[in-house]
């Protein structure tokens, strides 16, 4: 017994030195955050998707109106991001390029390469900030869709957190805080000018646009009142809010006012013309976050200027008409229309007029760090169709992004989502930051 | 004359206890200065431990100002630089550059995954949102119990052990309403970071909830800065890595 207390005792000494040792040290090596006046960043991306197609759809048969008998069809994507700027004394500039690759066996390779954003910054003051080129101002508190968002391109709300192209335009922010219920007053006006060379897909030329902003934090809750005007699209007006209720439960909305829209529906007898009203969009929203971290983002969207479900269903009648007369005569004529038809608004995400949109994201679970499953389903809800898309998100990896996603669609025939070219889809996005 | 006389002698016999009591808000005050300056700069790394091993690490600059302040931009890894948090109060914000607009988070949910969460990685002063409920002396150390001020704070009550001489933590749990052990925070290799600031340099957590799990937060270059208000608005929040 003693004995072997006095080995366990020396084993114990010996072992000491290490066990001490094996407390870890931290280091922090300073030369990581040294500050350079460049940086360059990227992004790379992989994104196999396979496509199983559903052949009654009128999305299909425009689409794949020369290949009817297409079940599924695999695409390769591919992205490459560079982001870079430089900085000196009060000014920067910036620039991120996007080139996006595709090829699919349909209508095989594309490649298109734009600069998302490329401005020069000045920042006089700490409250004043100065930026000229082009930049998305990513107005608006909804997750999904965003009506406030005057000065941007539309999101998709099928993947709401792309990088996204911006437009050329000259703004500022001012930025003033209190003590007191207001906080935070800021105003960002904005010069958007559209001719025929700068930001010519935003709508009438020779104009030079006004849009600006102005924000208050107030009783700790964020407004936004927001307004475009200037010729290049109807005038438009509207506020936004976002508010925590409670420290896991927030609460978010936006309306615009937009007068005289414009939008080119058909009528039953297959004829298109120009219809123009004022139009309200609004939305209403919410996170929630569980104790068991469960996050739900839940949203409704209206939009008074969206097609209604018969402007829909003659749409989808002209394809069908079109499709018909190729098949028997082969006469475009028909599917020629509907194609025209689709770019001027009917085939635009969120085309209808009121939406829900609920996303359930379990954060680590089962213990399992970096590890995100999410659910998101979008219904429509003039027809009660709805896009289901299931995701397994891991980030375990320093800098890899690895998504596995899957798309299904529900809903009758002559519903905006049973009319999609897909029946569901597989994706698998593999992307490195570096 | 009884009476004045027995009232000096009782005054006489309190007055050393009265002296000695430990004033807890006092105390408290002087952890919140003694851990960091009313408003200053500093860079994090913040390490994520998994029971395997696998490290994951993030690097933050952050500045804070007054009671109620604190903003961060990550310097790394790539997939997460320029990423900005802000807090002003209760309420906090987390803008990522490619979605680009600021949104809402919670104090509860976590930017950088692990034990830490967001009110851990932008916390305020304790005093500011922690009333001292009871302070115990211990041979070494002080234990104060606090508990929170509002239902919006994150962690409803905290044990703090205080050094007693350095007027520091040395570990800190967190507690909900019912007593539940969320997670304890471990403060440790006290350093002279120059300016008069004396605090520990690594505080490392663990959690009943992530058995096995470990984070770990260090500290570098602290040093007192003035800041305008203007910095901490969601409007300056993609600029924030200028002020480096």
């Amino acid at each position: 017994m003693k004995r072997s207390g006095l080995i366990f005792l020396a084993l114990l000494f010996l072992a000491f030195p290490f066990l001490a040792l094996a407390e870890e040290n931290y280091t922090f090596d300073l030369s990581e955050i040294e500050k350079k006046p460049y940086q360059f960043s990227g992004y790379v991306e992989a994104r196999p998707v396979l496509y199983g197609l559903d052949t009654d759809a009128a999305f299909y048969k425009l689409r794949f109106y020369d290949d009817s008998h297409r079940q599924t069809l695999g695409e390769a994507n591919g992205r490459v991001r560079l982001e870079g700027s430089y900085e000196k004394s009060i000014l920067r500039i910036f620039a991120r390029l996007n080139t996006d690759l595709q090829y699919n066996d349909h209508t095989n390779g594309s490649e298109k390469t734009t600069f998302y954003e490329a401005y020069a910054s000045t920042k006089p003051l700490t409250s004043v900030k100065i930026d000229v080129g082009k930049k998305t101002l990513k107005w608006g508190k909804g997750y999904a869709w965003n009506p406030v968002a005057f000065a941007d391109r539309p999101k998709d709300p099928d993947d709401p957190e792309q990088a996204m192209e911006g437009y050329v335009i000259a703004t500022a922010d001012f930025i003033r805080s209190f003590g007191g219920p207001l906080k935070t007053l800021s105003f960002t006006p904005v010069l958007f000018p559209v001719y025929e060379h700068i930001n010519s897909d935003f709508g009438n030329t020779n104009h030079l646009n006004i849009a600006g902003r102005l924000y208050f934090l107030f009783y700790d809750t964020d407004i936004d009142l927001l307004f475009m005007a200037g010729g290049s699209r109807p005038n438009r007006y509207g506020f936004d809010f976002s508010r925590n209720l409670t420290t896991n439960f927030e609460i978010h909305g936006e309306y615009a006012w937009t007068t005289n829209h414009r939008k080119t529906v058909m009528d039953p007898a297959g004829a298109a013309r120009q219809v123009e009203d004022e139009a309200h969009s609004f939305l209403v929203g919410l996170r929630y976050l569980t104790s068991f971290d469960l996050t739900t983002i839940m949203e409704f969207y209206h939009n008074s200027a969206g097609f209604s479900r018969d402007e829909m269903k003659n749409f989808y009648s002209l394809i069908s008409s079109g499709f018909n007369a190729y098949q028997t005569s082969g006469d475009l004529t028909g599917l020629g229309r509907a194609m025209q038809l689709a770019e001027s608004g009917y085939a635009r995400s969120s085309a209808m007029r009121n939406y829900l949109y609920v996303r359930l994201i379990q954060k680590e679970p089962f213990g399992i760090l970096y590890f995100s499953p999410s659910l998101t389903c979008m219904i429509n809800m003039d027809d009660l169709s709805a896009s289901i898309i299931p995701e397994l998100l891991y980030t375990g990896i320093t800098n890899l992004e690895l998504r596995l996603r899957a798309g299904f669609i529900t809903g009758a025939g002559d519903s905006e989502f049973g009319e999609k070219q897909n029946d569901y889809r597989i994706e698998l996005r593999i992307g490195y930051y570096f | 004359m009884f009476k004045i006389i027995n009232f000096v002698l009782a005054l006489a016999i309190a007055l050393p206890v009265y002296a000695f009591a430990v004033d807890g808000t006092n105390l408290l005050k002087e952890v919140d200065r003694n851990l960091s300056p009313e408003s200053y700069e500093s860079y994090r790394k913040l390490i994520n431990i998994e029971p395997n091993g696998k490290k994951k690490e993030f690097t933050l600059f952050t500045v804070k100002k007054g009671t109620d302040k604190v903003a961060s931009v990550f310097l790394a890894p790539a997939s997460e630089k320029g990423r900005s948090t802000l807090r002003l109060g209760d309420n906090m914000w987390l803008n990522i550059p490619n979605v680009g607009k600021p949104i809402r988070i919670t104090s509860m949910q976590s930017v950088v995954g692990g034990v830490f969460n967001n009110a851990d990685i932008m916390q305020l002063d304790y005093n500011a949102e922690y009333n001292v409920a009871k302070v115990e002396e211990k041979s070494s150390e002080y234990l104060l119990y606090l508990k929170a001020k509002t239902k919006s704070v994150a962690y409803d009550q905290l044990k703090i052990w205080v050094d007693k001489k350095k007027k520091l933590p040395t570990k800190i749990e967190c507690l909900t309403e019912a007593n539940m052990l969320i997670k304890t925070l471990y403060f440790k290799e006290v350093k002279d970071f120059g300016g008069g600031i004396v605090r520990p340099a690594v505080t490392e957590t663990d959690s009943p909830l992530y058995k096995g799990y470990k984070s770990v937060m260090i500290m570098a270059k602290v040093k007192k800065r003035t800041f305008k208000d203007e910095i901490f608005t969601l409007t300056f929040m993609p600029n924030l890595e200028s002020l480096r």
